[in-house]
């Protein structure tokens, strides 16, 4: 039993505790820039997540054989073949997604989370264990992209996932779905998880 | 003409760290004194002008030509890396006070989103060789100039009484955000 | 071995590896994503041309035209505007009447205008009844000698339209691209047909 419970825990400490992106702040830029909308958080959560996984699992198998000279290099021609392959999937399944998040799919290469992860995990453990901390990691930050999408999607067009919520009474703030609205709520969630930190921490 | 436009809008108008949300990791991590900022800057865009002219060069001239436009990400971000590398070994060589002032950013740029977005944006945008290295070196001052800026306004923020849990990244996002909100005056600029 | 030709080896394998998955992949998705590109080229086309059958691609100094045909009459001419708007590029695909008389559609086809403002230019949703009230205005608009944009008035005679209430510049821009874009368009189509006959 013991065993099975660290294996949930690697996967669900992505989930709060050690957040990606709220705790360790990585990954940021997508975070910040292609969250206008929930739908566009969701896809950029789930191509993220899948190139984190694939490229943990595949880098796990061959840790052994990496020499630890050009580990770096070996992990970067991993994570950039990924998200080639995500990349063309978007663009020939889902073009309008693909669209909206345009160049900040490739940008997933230097995203600082999945590099992180090879080199903080990956390369000393197991595929198994690998796939699930990918796993958890890739969740958290779904999680964070999707509620932030739909904060600045619920104020900026007063709609979540392109239903509306709030009528015509309310004016949208544009603000919101433009630049200084991702800095702006961001900066707020992050504030927020702080404290609800300190009040688990007290409890 | 075009090319002052180009620079003007990679350097202020849609600047890369406050509307593209490009090079955030050392925006939040290096932002802490003036002196370090202005430090990195400079290593940034000097990568930047010389990344935007190899990969333009590798991009038209190899990957095009032969057909293999979807090896774009993999060799960018390995030409990246290597050219970190190089440059580094080289100011090593060149002069010794240099190296210390931007020795140790330079490492730190490999996984620096705002250069591979160069790259990918000045391919999207279609420019040509000269287009694409003003373009690199205007988008290196905008990041320098966001980050000189932060780094001014936080050390002013060591002195102030910043609500406990939004200390350190809390608050730099929403100083963040009220700069971005000062930076998009700045748009129309370019159809002037 | 040494640590050096393991590296090398090491490296260049899985460089090899990525190299044969990727290219296999892009022989999988390339056709798909190309099909897409057409389909919404020959969409954008049909929006902005009066009803044809057909249309053919016309290369004329280094612009692209899409003819629209009928039979064997000519029906429409469509081509891209491309220029700067308020915060970056905007691509439009402009039809017109055969001799560049009149204009019988406009598409944006991307835009970077500021959301709630200059997006205006695509879709307007606070107007309910038609949200496409910008481009309609350019359909039967008569560009001689050449298209003004109104600030908070009616448009009076056929080469005048309404610019959008708070995204005077984006209106402004979209109006200019068009001048320019036409003024091209008539040239250097005319002068490849008095090449050919």
């Amino acid at each position: 039993m013991a065993k099975k419970a660290t294996l949930m825990r690697e996967y669900a400490k992505g989930l709060w505790d050690e957040n990606p992106v709220l705790i360790s702040l990585l990954g940021l830029c997508p975070t910040l820039a292609v969250t206008n909308s929930a739908i566009n958080g969701i896809a950029m959560g789930l191509a993220t997540t899948f190139v984190v996984v694939s490229s943990s699992v595949i880098i796990s198998s061959i840790r052994k054989v990496i020499p630890h000279q050009v580990r770096i290099a070996s992990y970067i021609v991993v994570i950039a073949t990924f998200v080639t392959v995500a990349d063309r999937f978007l663009a020939a399944f889902t073009p309008e997604i693909s669209k909206a998040l345009g160049p900040y799919v490739p940008l997933i290469v230097v995203n600082c989370l999945i590099l992180g992860r090879q080199e903080a995990f990956s390369s000393k453990n197991s595929p198994g264990r690998s796939f699930l901390d990918a796993l958890g990691m890739g969740t958290g930050f779904l999680l964070v992209l999707f509620v932030l999408g739909a904060i600045r999607e619920l104020l900026g067009s007063g709609s979540i996932l392109n239903f509306t919520i709030l009528g015509d009474w309310f004016m949208p703030w544009m603000v919101m779905i433009l630049p200084p609205g991702a800095f702006l709520t961001l900066g707020l969630l992050i504030g927020l998880s702080n404290w609800i930190n300190e009040r688990r921490a007290e409890a | 003409m075009k090319l002052f436009l180009i620079f003007i809008s990679a350097a202020i108008v849609n600047n890369f760290v406050l509307s593209y949300f490009l090079g955030i990791c050392p925006f939040v991590g290096v932002s802490k004194k003036v002196s370090s900022a202005v430090s990195m800057g400079m290593a940034v865009t000097f990568v930047m002008t010389i990344t935007a002219a190899v990969t333009w060069l590798i991009y038209h001239l190899i990957l095009v030509p032969f057909n293999v436009v979807i090896l774009e990400y993999v060799s960018f971000i390995l030409v990246i890396a290597s050219l970190v590398q190089l440059v580094e070994m080289f100011i090593r060589k060149i002069s010794k006070p240099l190296y210390d002032t931007l020795g140790i950013y330079l490492p730190l740029i490999t996984t620096n989103c705002a250069i591979l977005g160069l790259a990918l944006f000045a391919v999207l945008r279609e420019y040509g060789f000269i287009e694409s290295i003003v373009y690199g070196i205007g988008a290196g001052v905008g990041f320098t100039l966001a980050l000189v800026i932060m780094a001014g306004i936080r050390e002013e923020l060591e002195l102030a009484n910043v609500p406990k849990h939004f200390q350190g990244a809390g608050i730099t996002m929403i100083v963040a955000g009220s700069l971005a909100l000062a930076f998009m005056g700045f748009a129309g600029l370019i159809s002037i | 071995m040494n640590t050096s030709a393991k590296m090398i080896l090491v490296l260049t394998l899985i460089t090899m590896i990525s190299g044969g998955v990727l290219s296999s992949w892009d022989g999988y998705t390339a056709p798909k994503i190309e099909q897409y590109r057409l389909e919404q080229l020959r969409q954008a086309v049909g929006d902005v041309l009066p009803a044809h059958e057909d249309y053919e691609k016309v290369e004329a100094d280094g612009m692209t035209f899409y003819v629209g045909k009928e039979g064997a009459a000519t029906v429409g001419i469509a081509f891209l505007a491309i220029g700067n708007g308020f915060q970056g590029e905007i691509r439009m695909m402009v039809g017109m009447r055969p001799d560049f008389s009149e204009i019988t559609g406009l598409s944006v086809l991307e835009q970077v205008e500021t959301p709630g403002l200059g997006t205006k230019i695509v879709t307007d949703p606070s107007n309910k009844e038609n949200p496409d009230w910008f481009t309609d205005q350019f359909k039967g608009l008569v560009p001689q000698p050449k298209i003004e944009a109104l600030k908070n008035q009616a448009p009076q005679n056929d080469n005048e339209i309404q610019a959008i209430t708070g995204a005077t510049i984006s209106s402004k821009a979209v109006v200019d691209i068009l001048n320019s874009a036409i003024e091209q368009a008539r040239k250097k189509y005319n002068s490849t047909k008095e090449q050919v006959s």
